[in-house]
């Protein structure tokens, strides 16, 4: 069931467009997603330094306790690396269960932490947990000269325009033909989570999604087998694509 | 051939990964009659005239200049007759051919108002007049009132329009001044499967009447229906799935054949003007099994026919040879939305949104109606419907303002929503 979120009709699922309203629909979990969540579910699941519950590598708080793991992130992400006998039995390590019992109790670990537990704490700032997170990697896939351009997975907002002096582009559009129709500052890819968004941030000649014209300041949902359009006219197109 | 019939898809790519696999989308489905160097078959009119008290005066005069002018315009083999009322309703020229055109005039002339208003007597006379000619003529009623029909009873004349439907006869309404209630005349006109038009001062009768005209004139193919066959991996949506969208917008109810999977929708007359008619679906992600059998990348989604009576060779139930509405399987997905298709889709957005805004102005609900007003406005903003944005936004502003709707303003509303004003007339 998915709800118009304008007139508030009940639509059957797998609607695109509200079928009292024709307004388009939120649309809850696109293919590529939907296909990479569970995945990334039976991957790399790690416990809980707190109460042992499972928790997901690269997770931020405990779904069961609320731990902040990002406060120890070192013990939940490099158990299974290299270190991990070492940590297994942690009975026999006599350093490890006063960090375990710490951080259930004392409201500050960080410092405890750093000061007893020094043997692990070297290899986890090996910076690992970084390429362990699962994300789709999306790209642009630019239409006029069918070509690729990879979209930063590691930036939260990839801004693409041209050259200027005020905001530098992630995306440099000023090599591509007609290219004078995109603006310096002309439009913004969010990346929260596992969604993306598309925003234009005040461009001259406006953004077409799916050849409708996006208003400044409203977000789009990106799916994948969007078409977004810089400027009228169609002439600097993209398809928004995600490979899992 | 004599009927154009042809259909679009809004994208006629499909994605096999679609979440659940299963897509939306719309077909658009255009008939018209070819135009045709035969001879066309002779009108059977009937003028349904209100002379209660209200009409009194101005109104009445030139409603009877309009008829007038209206008879002057007939052909001698085009049949006419005219039903006038009041609370109850009278022959006031019985069925005849139009070859003595100064008498009809002077019965005409003779219309005195008085009395209130119950259109659906006038209708049941209007329709036992036109089936005295039943084959060979094409079967058009105007109905003109200019208020509730406060004698009369609402369902009844909904009643009377479908049995008319079935008939062959189609209606039309002319709604006079402000005060007549749209909600009646739109369901007549489109259970009547005719057009609803909007006289706003007196001196728009005779335009609106030879407007009507004109269409009614047009008309070489009647009592038209368009049959549907989906393949069992595309279903209906669930929620008034089939809507014409142009020349204006009507919800077409659907009788759906449980036995042969066919669908049928009555369109009434066929005209050269071209009529859009749109179809609301979703397709099944069996539609891929279909590519591994059939090999081509060509898959059909619907089947379309339609039947109809040509009146002037007394002819009925006539077939055109079937379309098929195909879609293309495509790996690579890459979205390619029809423009034309995603145009008549706006337009049936903008007659939804603003009947949903009239529905919550009807339950009180004024700030829900400004912005469902305000997405009409820009659903026709962005189908270049410039005219209807305007009275769109301005009505939303007001009900924003906290001001009412007055007549005058709702039914504005209700016309610009069904109706794509062209900037450019048609030649």
């Amino acid at each position: 069931m998915v709800t118009c979120p304008s007139c508030s009709h009940q639509n059957p699922d797998h609607a695109t467009h509200c079928e009292a309203c024709y307004i388009p629909l939120p649309v809850a979990a696109p293919a590529a997603i939907a296909e990479v969540s569970p995945e990334a579910k039976t991957q790399e699941m790690t416990s809980c330094p707190n109460c042992k519950a499972e928790v997901i590598v690269g997770a931020s708080f405990c779904g069961n306790c609320g731990l902040d793991l990002r406060s120890v992130p070192h013990i939940s992400l490099e158990l299974p690396q290299s270190i991990a006998p070492q940590l297994i039995a942690p009975d026999s390590i006599p350093p490890l269960p006063p960090v375990a019992a710490q951080i259930g109790a004392l409201p500050e670990p960080e410092i405890n932490l750093a000061e007893n537990n020094k043997p692990p704490e070297p290899i986890t700032a090996s910076g690992k947990n970084k390429t362990q997170l699962q994300q789709i990697s999306a790209h642009l896939f630019h239409v006029q000269t069918e070509s690729k351009i990879e979209i930063p997975p590691s930036l939260l907002i990839v801004h693409i325009g041209k050259p200027n002096n005020l905001i530098p582009p992630d995306i440099d559009l000023s090599g591509f033909p007609d290219s004078d129709i995109v603006s310096r500052v002309h439009g913004d890819i969010r990346n929260e989570g596992d969604a993306y968004y598309f925003e234009d941030t005040g461009s001259s000649n406006g953004t077409y999604i799916n050849n409708v014209p996006l208003p400044p300041g409203n977000r789009h949902r990106l799916r994948a087998g969007d078409r977004i359009a810089m400027g009228k006219g169609d002439k600097v197109s993209f398809i928004f694509q995600t490979t899992s | 051939m004599q009927v154009n019939l042809s259909g679009r898809l809004s994208d006629r790519f499909f994605d096999p990964n679609t979440a659940g696999g299963v897509s939306q989308r719309q077909v658009a489905i255009s008939v018209s009659a070819a135009a045709l160097t035969e001879e066309q078959a002779p009108l059977n009119l009937c003028l349904v005239l209100d002379h209660s008290g209200s009409m009194g005066g101005k109104p009445l005069d030139t409603v009877k200049r309009a008829a007038c002018a209206l008879v002057d315009q007939l052909s001698y083999r085009d049949r006419l007759s005219v039903v006038s009322f009041d609370h109850k309703a009278k022959v006031i020229l019985e069925n005849q051919t139009v070859d003595r055109p100064e008498s009809i005039k002077e019965r005409i002339q003779a219309l005195r108002s008085g009395g209130g208003t119950s259109i659906d007597e006038g209708m049941k006379l209007a329709l036992q007049e036109l089936s005295k000619v039943k084959s060979g003529v094409v079967s058009q009623a105007f109905i003109l009132t200019d208020g509730e029909n406060e004698h009369g009873n609402n369902d009844r004349c909904l009643q009377f329009a479908q049995l008319a439907a079935e008939y062959g006869i189609t209606l039309h309404t002319l709604g006079f001044g402000d005060e007549w209630n749209q909600n009646v005349l739109e369901k007549i006109a489109d259970a009547g499967n005719g057009a609803m038009s909007h006289i706003q001062t007196p001196e728009q009768a005779i335009a609106e009447f030879s407007t009507l005209l004109r269409r009614v004139q047009s008309v070489t193919l009647t009592n038209a229906f368009l049959e549907l066959e989906l393949p069992e991996y595309v279903r209906l949506a669930e929620l008034k799935p089939i809507a014409q969208v142009s020349p204006d917008a009507i919800e077409l109810p659907l009788q759906i054949h449980p036995s042969s999977a066919l669908v049928t929708v009555r369109l009434g007359d066929l005209m050269t003007t071209e009529r859009v008619i749109v179809i609301n679906l979703y397709i099944g992600n069996q539609i891929f099994d279909q590519l591994k059998t059939s090999k081509a990348n060509q898959v059909n989604i619907l089947t379309a026919q339609v039947r109809y009576d040509l009146p002037a060779q007394a002819q009925e139930a006539l077939l055109t040879s079937p379309i098929q509405i195909e879609a293309t399987l495509d790996q690579d997905f890459k979205p390619a939305i029809d423009p034309e298709v995603q145009m008549h889709i706006f337009a049936l957005a903008k007659y939804r949104q603003t009947q949903l805004a009239e529905t919550k102005l009807h339950q009180g609900d004024r700030l829900g109606a400004a912005t469902m007003l305000q997405s009409a406005a820009k659903t026709a903003l962005q189908m270049g419907d410039e005219r209807a944005a305007t009275v769109l936004h301005t009505n939303a502003t007001r009900l924003q303002a906290g001001n009412d709707l007055n007549e005058a303003e709702r039914k504005q509303t209700r016309m610009v929503s069904k109706t794509v004003l062209q900037v450019s007339p048609p030649s």
